[in-house]
């Protein structure tokens, strides 16, 4: 789920969905995209009827192409359009309510601060959008926060979509701070030739950088560990025999045979016991 | 090893706890060895066939040797694990679940310590854990102090065994308390094994007298100055003791009565 999360999103906003092509421009978008490609429905001013005949039609010119179709904070409209991911802003539904209506589909929360981010992870986030990295003209009254709200984003060992004034040129030192892909609003909606903007951010985008190691208690010492390793591989990496441990990952006992499928995320906390002499 | 099982002249019952029939009622402590060799050798000489180990962190930059299992063979022994060092009833289950987990029997020796001083068991700790671990097909060998009512809460709780103490873990002053843990034996279905406390073979001897099933000891034999041949003593002391219970003693008398006739001496 997380690995085919695409890397450039084209967020909506407004402005964006008021304007007459909005479908024909993201199925150009897409062709030239693919999977890599997830617009994102976002519109404050449209009643809920218009906000879902606009996802539908997204929806239909996306899923040919294998594009994502997320939807902003209306759970209820990506539940009808069937949208292949959530994002709640600020001020919006919880992940966990979120999920109540459209289980099973990947939620993402927008950060911009450090509390923003701490309560996306506690609520158990799929995915972050951390922003605004740059000045955007969208935004005008947002400060940009710089790289560093990937990189803090980047920390939780969740994947980051950054936002906020990217450019292609800009693509590499976010993706290297720690950025899974990049939303642009006007850098892609405003470009003469959609399709051909969507290419030049592919283009410019390196491949992700290898995610910093994750915190993590390993028997009450403090450890660094690779992000997402198998907690079967933790124990190879340790020089363990699995058979000889048992394992209790956040107070919960894990069972040998589910070790490999079990992985490992920032701040996790892991006993490792083994019998000894005892009387 | 040297001995000698003593040709059984006598029958007896077989030793049951928790549907499971053991040979030996002698059960020993793998804990405070000077070397696992010695360890390995004093167990066999011991002649049990449960051995008790404890669940502790790995340490992370370990050798694998530090594991008893790297020196005693699992499919020679019947591994019991204790709960050694809990305070609380939810550590306590913690720990057990854990040793559960290392996927060789569901028997627990539970121990839910009250004091650090004496190391002697928190009753209601006990009583709850074993209560929650029994709910979930635990076979719990609960370590208690020699005390009745306990002993019957913990049999209503569920328990497996019922394991009354000799003396203080650790502190080898033997059977206190004859008459107490004979009184349990008697008022209770499930196995009576007394657990810690004794120091030498006499007291092993003793205990099994009073009529008990089993007895389990750790540093009697690991603190010994030569654990091997203890462990020896303390086999047939074991033996010794359970085959003069069936036997049934003599009734104590206050004045001498003379094996030898009084009729044919001398005028």
């Amino acid at each position: 789920m997380i690995a085919a999360l695409p890397r450039l999103h084209a967020v909506t906003d407004d402005r964006v969905v008021g304007e007459a092509r909005v479908v024909e421009r993201a199925a150009a978008m897409a062709a030239a995209a693919g999977p890599l490609l997830a617009v994102h429905l976002r519109a404050r001013t449209l009643p809920g009827g218009a906000f879902l005949g606009l996802a539908r039609d997204l929806a239909s010119a996306l899923a040919p192409h294998g594009s994502w179709l997320v939807v902003n904070d209306r759970a209820d409209v990506a539940r009808a359009a069937q949208a292949r991911a959530v994002v709640s802003g600020r001020g919006g539904l919880s992940v966990k309510d979120v999920r109540r209506v459209v289980p099973g589909v990947p939620v993402g929360r927008s950060v911009h601060d450090d509390a923003e981010r701490e309560r996306a992870k506690a609520e158990g986030a799929d995915f972050l959008v951390a922003g605004a990295v740059y000045t955007t003209p969208s935004h005008p009254a947002e400060p940009p926060r710089g790289l560093d709200v990937v990189r803090r984003a980047a920390a939780t060992s969740l994947p980051v979509i950054a936002i906020g004034g990217i450019t292609p040129a800009r693509a590499d030192e976010v993706v290297e701070a720690g950025a899974w892909g990049v939303a642009a609003i006007r850098a892609l909606w405003d470009a003469a030739d959609p399709a051909a903007a969507a290419a030049a951010f592919l283009a410019a985008l390196p491949a992700p950088a290898p995610r910093a190691d994750i915190g993590v208690v390993i028997n009450g010492e403090a450890r660094r560990a690779r992000p997402g390793i198998s907690l079967l591989d933790l124990l190879a990496d340790l020089d363990l025999d699995a058979r000889a441990v048992v394992v209790e990952h956040n107070r919960r006992i894990v069972r040998r045979e589910a070790l490999g499928a079990t992985p490992l995320a920032e701040g996790d906390s892991l006993e490792l016991v083994h019998f000894v002499g005892g009387g | 090893m040297t001995t000698t099982a003593v040709a059984p002249a006598f029958t007896d019952t077989p030793f049951v706890v928790g549907g499971r029939t053991f040979r030996s009622r002698l059960m020993v402590g793998t804990g405070k060895y000077k070397d696992n060799a010695t360890m390995v050798r004093a167990i066999e000489a011991s002649g049990a066939e449960i051995v008790t180990v404890a669940v502790r962190r790995v340490s992370l930059d370990r050798t694998k040797e530090e594991g008893v299992l790297y020196h005693l063979d699992p499919s020679r022994y019947f591994l019991l694990a204790n709960t050694a060092g809990c305070y609380t009833a939810d550590d306590a289950m913690r720990y057990a679940r854990l040793a559960r987990e290392a996927g060789f029997n569901e028997f627990i020796k539970l121990e839910v310590i009250g004091d650090q001083q004496t190391l002697l068991p928190d009753t209601t700790g006990l009583l709850e854990a074993t209560k929650q671990l029994a709910r979930e097909g635990f076979q719990v060998m609960a370590y208690t102090n020699e005390d009745l009512i306990t002993a019957l809460r913990l049999e209503d709780a569920g328990a497996a065994a019922v394991m009354p103490l000799a003396s203080p873990i650790g502190s080898g002053l033997g059977l206190l308390n004859p008459y107490h843990v004979r009184i349990i034996k008697s008022r209770l279905t499930v196995p009576v094994i007394v657990d810690a406390g004794v120091g030498t073979a006499s007291d092993a001897c003793l205990t099994l007298e009073q009529g008990v099933d089993g007895i389990l000891m750790n540093t009697a034999i690991a603190d010994a100055q030569d654990p091997v041949a203890m462990a020896h003593a303390m086999r047939l002391a074991t033996e010794s003791g359970r085959a003069a219970y069936l036997a049934g003693r003599m009734p104590k008398r206050e004045i001498a009565v003379p094996s030898s006739p009084s009729k044919g001496m001398l005028g």
